[in-house]
């Protein structure tokens, strides 16, 4: 068993691109979230979203190759690169030949796929784009990272909604763990803001058509967001003698499913998983000083995982510091659980809780402190990250400071 | 059956509106249409979160009306009535039926 770190964080995000735009914005809670400006709204009722609104594909990728890779894989790509950059790592070929590469993302291509069936079924075409199928395939982003950046050992997609992200970093933190592969490239990438997605989560009425207020009282909803986190994962002895930077250490992971309601969070299946990365991670209930909460903004999840955090945490459920980025970042799907690590990694390594935005009104149903509007500088010497998902698969990761 | 025949003549009567409430509530639970009637409650009938807001794409979809249903706000949808917006409960056949006739009648109202 070896010690595991993270020693590189990549990001794409709504709330800036690099590590120290994505930390001061989520400090100072200033919202990614704002009116659709990438796609057309005529026929969208909740017109807002988390975007990336200033992604441009050819600053990063050369113009006769960028059509190979559909939105997704381009963000995941773009932060592998600068995770890798920000680790100072040399990829030899020795260590790329088993370098692990597992990405989550909930959808696939889904801007590929939504233009293919409105040229075939709103448009009467008769062919399709001959790269429709590599560009959407789900497993399409796991592949570009490992194609550019030419990792060739164990390379896989996880999907499990809103907790892919959570569970590929998951998988990798064991495969170094166990000395399966010395080094992975994890995370999650998400580009899911087209019409389609949209129209179907409207039809779930769980939208909100003004901002994410996640654990208050005045919510009205979650808010779709999307982008992408990547991380290098290494062997702490590895990382200490090659003098790498250490955001933080993964100490344990816990997965759990439901088996109960599509849609509903279930409270004890969540606080199994939480207990489950406690114990894999040998750290006790009361040695957590933050949990960055999956906190949709719904009523069923906040209540649902306040409830979960109880079952948990017993008593120390009281001295715990709970916050939501999604306030922030919206809800990214598979990316949401990455770019949260992203953010209670940065948290363990700035000692700062950053905290939950956009909290106007306290819920007597939310009774743990959230953190509300202004990020707290107090000593963390463990956290957590926490994704509950559609379906009923939970995923949830314990850290440490460096 | 009766009723609906004797007022054929004005789309969406009452009756005709909960004769459909009635089957699209009946196909979305997958249960007899005979066991519904005004007074059903939807919980009674084990519906759960996901049954309701698909019954509510049914009768969006049969009766080309928006029903403002948010799963986070309770069960009570606020429909335009004749002193100004009420809050109805989605909790009955009848308190559906209810609704959707009052949507029904803000759209032929629409200019």
């Amino acid at each position: 068993m070896h010690r595991v770190v993270i020693t590189g964080i990549g990001i794409v995000s709504p709330i800036g691109s690099t590590n120290a735009a994505f930390w001061s914005a989520l400090v100072e809670g200033r919202s990614g979230i704002g009116p659709i400006t990438n796609i057309a709204t005529d026929r969208i009722n909740t017109p807002i979203a988390a975007e990336i609104r200033d992604f441009n594909p050819l600053q990063h990728f050369d113009p006769k190759r960028v059509g190979l890779l559909d939105r997704f894989s381009q963000f995941a790509v773009v932060a592998a690169r600068a995770a890798v950059k920000d680790a100072q790592l040399e990829l030899t070929e020795e260590l790329a030949l088993t370098a692990a590469t597992i990405v989550g993302n909930g959808g696939g291509g889904l801007t590929t796929l939504d233009e293919s069936y409105l040229k075939l079924y709103g448009q009467g075409a008769t062919r399709s784009h001959p790269l429709a199928i590599p560009r959407y395939m789900p497993n399409a982003a796991c592949s570009q990272v490992s194609m550019h950046l030419g990792l060739k050992g164990p390379t896989f997609t996880t999907v499990s909604a809103c907790a892919s992200g959570t569970h590929a970093i998951g998988q990798a933190f064991h495969m170094v763990r166990s000395g399966q592969a010395p080094i992975a490239l994890t995370g999650g990438t998400e580009a899911c803001l087209v019409l389609g997605t949209f129209k179907g989560w409207e039809a779930l009425r769980v939208l909100s058509t003004d901002t994410c207020r996640p654990f208050s009282k005045n919510r009205t909803g979650l808010v779709l967001g999307e982008g992408a986190a990547m991380f290098v994962l290494e062997r702490r002895d590895q990382a200490v003698a090659r003098g790498a930077p250490i955001y933080a250490e993964l100490l344990g992971f816990g997965m759990s499913a439901d088996a109960h309601d599509l849609t509903a969070i279930d409270p004890d299946g969540a606080a199994r998983a939480i207990r489950g990365a406690l114990t894999d991670g040998k750290v006790n209930a009361d040695e957590v000083d933050y949990v960055n909460a999956h906190g949709t903004g719904t009523v069923l999840n906040d209540k649902g995982e306040t409830v979960a955090l109880r079952i948990a945490f017993g008593d120390s459920a009281d001295q715990l510091a709970v916050s939501s980025s999604k306030a922030v970042l919206g809800h990214s799907l598979g990316a949401a659980g990455a770019l949260e690590l992203a953010a209670t990694a940065l948290a363990l390594h700035h000692q700062t809780i950053p905290p939950t935005a956009n909290f106007e009104e306290p819920d007597p149903d939310c009774d743990l402190d959230y953190v509300p509007n202004t990020a707290r500088n107090a000593p963390i010497e463990k956290a957590m990250s926490s994704s509950f998902a559609f379906g009923g698969l939970n995923a949830v990761l314990a850290l440490g400071r460096a | 059956m009766r009723f609906a025949e004797a007022n054929n003549n004005s789309a969406g009567s009452g009756v005709e509106i909960i004769d459909s409430v009635r089957t699209i509530i009946a196909e979305s639970l997958k249960i007899p249409v005979e066991r519904l009637t005004p007074e059903t409650r939807l919980d009674e009938l084990g519906a759960e979160s996901l049954d309701v807001i698909e019954i509510v794409f049914g009768l969006e979809e049969k009766f080309d009306i928006s029903v403002p249903f948010k799963a986070d706000q309770g069960t009570r949808v606020t429909v335009p009535g004749n002193g100004g917006p009420e809050e109805i409960e989605f909790s009955t056949v009848g308190d559906v039926a209810n609704i959707v006739q009052k949507l029904i009648a803000a759209k032929h109202r629409a200019p």
